[in-house]
């Protein structure tokens, strides 16, 4: 037999192969998320968790069997994209996944000025948008396919406040701190409001601009106004523990407060001992008492492949996926509109271990909100420790 | 007072590093006539290494200061091995070409951004203090750190300082800087005092970088927010004056730190910013700037 003889007869074989084996390709079918988080900047670690927990969440339903809608079975492929925690590489990520990678859905997003972006360019094309960030602007009857997968300053600070403030009878004033853009200036109006109901007295409420590296004016400003409690808002963990850094260094010693402080490690690495003692209100523990062995399993992986524990901000995007899972299924469709429909209604495991489903009614006026519990988390003695949880 | 104090302190730790970032770049513009944007990026890489091989060295048993050390001089040496390389296949062919080289350093920028992130990751990366404890200095609280940092950069400002005014190759670098051409007719090896500049120049980056390691926090980005300092610094100074540049340093710090104390930190950027407008329109060429 020649060489091309037996060329063209590998050739002829292969295609035969590729026709027979084309139905069993075809019927894996993946619906691309996309995912628009911090992976740079101080806020990066949230990101790359964020990235973890999508891609788990979609190794665990591909095992499961996938999603099945029409009797097709669908998996899910996360696609994730640096916004930097601003609204110009945002509106580029938002670009880059609708129009570029051409996704319906987007399984997670991060920052509130990013995510306005995104969220424009999402309801143009129809796509459906889970989101983690703060900003109470994107949530609303005027956005019916944006979903919130974490808690958020709404849900968050009437339980973080009102502990402090139990645990601290005698402390009277707050310093506020936020990063100067959406994210931090909706969070202040919120917190403002929380704390005047517990009749704490604001003494300032300062922004700083996000990439800052020196901290010591902000802190010394902090700190001459000699307030009870310093409130660092939004401020991402590596920032926080800077700033309580050079708080500790002032001689300042207040009761210090992360409201989007998601754990020990972020903090500790910046802020060395001064993270002692820091109330936080997105920050989870994984305790062999109280977690499963799923979350412990989960948990451990995360550690080895990010660095440090998950937290609320990670958790998210985990969530999100089942949700769309479950949403998928009650609506037998995969069109974005449908889904988004059918999402206020489902229930799905999350991964705190319990089912939920969403709300949000009369906060929002609309039902977008995962029904989340609200754990309040302190460090002691260089770890995060639980100290008040609320199941709504 | 007490404030004063400890506000002129906050000014001087600030500034330092600020001295040492802007005194590479007025260096590279005096004798090159490049404005190099690459200079936040070796600022950077020796904070990242050190970032990254001081736990690591702590781990493996070495002492915290001697473990700082060896990780400083690591992080140093690949700054100037990354300088070296850019300038011998970069501006070595760019000098003296404003555009050339501004679009040259535009692109490097861009193509480090990339590296340093798929090298390094984006997250923070944690750096333990290596000299503890702080003390008060005329009422004003300075961390050991803080006050090595400063020692150390100020240090640096005045051997710079002096071998520029008492070397054979300050004195060369002084004649390129003023007139490269009359220099070259002088015997002055042109091409190899630019050589020697840049490495200079990235030296003080890199110590820059080492210095700020323990203070700071240090991720891939860490350099873009000192290079925009550092400009401004240098423009405020004059471009190409060393004098000059240790001054625009100190005038950015002040304004940063009374800024942020008596405002709020968003008006002290802004308030920098203004600054070198106002520069600009009535003194183009700096406090003390001859370009």
């Amino acid at each position: 037999m020649t060489i091309f003889n037996k060329c063209a007869t590998s050739a002829a074989a292969i295609l035969v192969a590729s026709f027979a084996a084309a139905p069993m390709v075809q019927a894996e079918e993946v619906i691309k998320l996309g995912l628009s988080t911090p992976l740079s900047g101080a806020a990066a670690i949230w990101g790359k968790g964020a990235e973890f927990m999508c891609e788990t969440a979609a190794e665990e339903i591909r095992e499961a069997g996938g999603v099945s809608v029409q009797g097709e079975t669908y998996f899910f492929e996360c696609l994730s994209y640096d916004n930097k925690y601003n609204a110009a590489e945002g509106t580029k990520v938002a670009q880059a996944l609708f129009n570029r990678e051409g996704v319906k859905f987007i399984g997670g997003s991060l920052g509130t000025a990013p995510v306005r972006a995104l969220q424009s360019l999402a309801e143009r094309q129809g796509a459906l948008v889970f989101t983690t960030a703060w900003g109470a602007s994107l949530k609303g009857p005027e956005h019916p396919t944006t979903f919130t997968q974490m808690n958020t300053p709404g849900e968050i600070l009437p339980e973080l406040i009102g502990y402090i403030v139990e645990q601290h009878p005698g402390a009277e004033s707050v310093a506020m701190l936020n990063p100067n853009d959406a994210t931090g200036q909706e969070t202040e109006e919120i917190a403002a409001t929380v704390w005047g109901e517990q009749d704490v007295e604001i003494v300032a409420s300062d922004y700083y601009e996000r990439g800052t590296t020196e901290f010591q004016p902000i802190a010394a400003r902090l700190a001459s106004f000699d307030p009870d409690i310093i409130d660092l808002g939004a401020t991402p963990p590596a920032d926080a523990g800077a700033i309580f850094k050079e708080l500790d260094v002032i001689g300042w010693d207040g009761v210090k407060v992360v409201e989007v402080g998601t754990g020990a490690d972020g903090l500790k690495a910046t802020g060395g001992d001064a993270a002692e003692g820091v109330y936080m209100g997105a920050g989870v523990t994984f305790n062999a008492d109280t977690a499963t062995e799923h979350q412990i399993k989960v948990n451990e992986r995360a550690k080895e492949a990010i660095g440090e524990s998950l937290n609320a901000v990670q958790i998210g995007f985990y969530d999100s996926l089942f949700a769309l899972k479950a949403a998928m299924e009650a609506a037998d469709s995969v069109d974005p509109q449908a889904v988004a429909e059918a999402m206020p209604d489902v229930t799905f495991k999350t991964f705190y271990g319990s089912d939920i489903g969403f709300y949000g009614e009369e906060r929002y006026g609309r039902v977008q909100q995962m029904r989340l519990p609200i754990i309040v988390t302190q460090v002691q003695n260089g770890e995060l420790v639980e100290v008040g949880r609320l199941t709504p | 007072m007490q404030t004063f104090i400890q506000l002129g302190a906050t000014t001087l730790q600030i500034g330092a590093v600020y001295v040492l970032f802007s005194l590479g770049l007025t260096l590279i513009f005096g004798v090159m006539r490049i404005v190099n944007f690459v200079h936040g990026h070796i600022f950077a890489v020796a904070a990242l290494v050190v970032a990254y091989l001081l736990p690591i060295l702590v781990g493996g048993g070495l002492a915290a200061p001697a473990a700082y050390v060896v990780a400083s001089a690591c992080g140093i040496a690949v700054s100037l091995a990354l300088g070296a390389i850019i300038y011998l296949f970069g501006f070595r062919y760019f000098q003296r070409d404003l555009v050339g080289s501004f679009i040259l350093s535009i692109g490097l920028v861009l193509l480090l951004d990339g590296v340093l992130l798929h090298v390094f990751g984006g997250a923070v990366r944690g750096v333990p203090e290596i000299f503890p404890g702080s003390v008060n200095i005329a009422g004003a609280q300075i961390t050991v750190q803080r006050l090595f940092l400063c020692g150390v950069a100020f240090l640096m400002a005045g051997i710079l300082y002096w071998t520029l005014g008492h070397t054979k190759l300050g004195r060369a670098l002084r004649a390129v800087a003023y007139d490269h051409e009359a220099a070259m007719m002088m015997g002055v090896p042109y091409a190899r005092i630019a050589f020697f500049g840049f490495l200079i120049a990235s030296l003080l980056a890199a110590i820059a970088g080492a210095l700020i390691a323990p203070v700071s926090i240090v991720s891939p980005v860490i350099g873009t927010d000192y290079l925009i300092k550092g400009f401004i610094a240098v423009i405020i100074g004059g471009l190409g004056s060393v004098p000059g540049a240790i001054l625009g340093s100190l005038f950015v710090a002040l304004v940063e730190t009374l800024g942020g104390y008596y405002f709020d930190s968003s008006y002290a950027a802004i308030a920098i910013f203004a600054l070198v407008i106002v520069v600009l329109l009535f003194r183009p060429k700096g406090m003390m700037g001859r370009a």
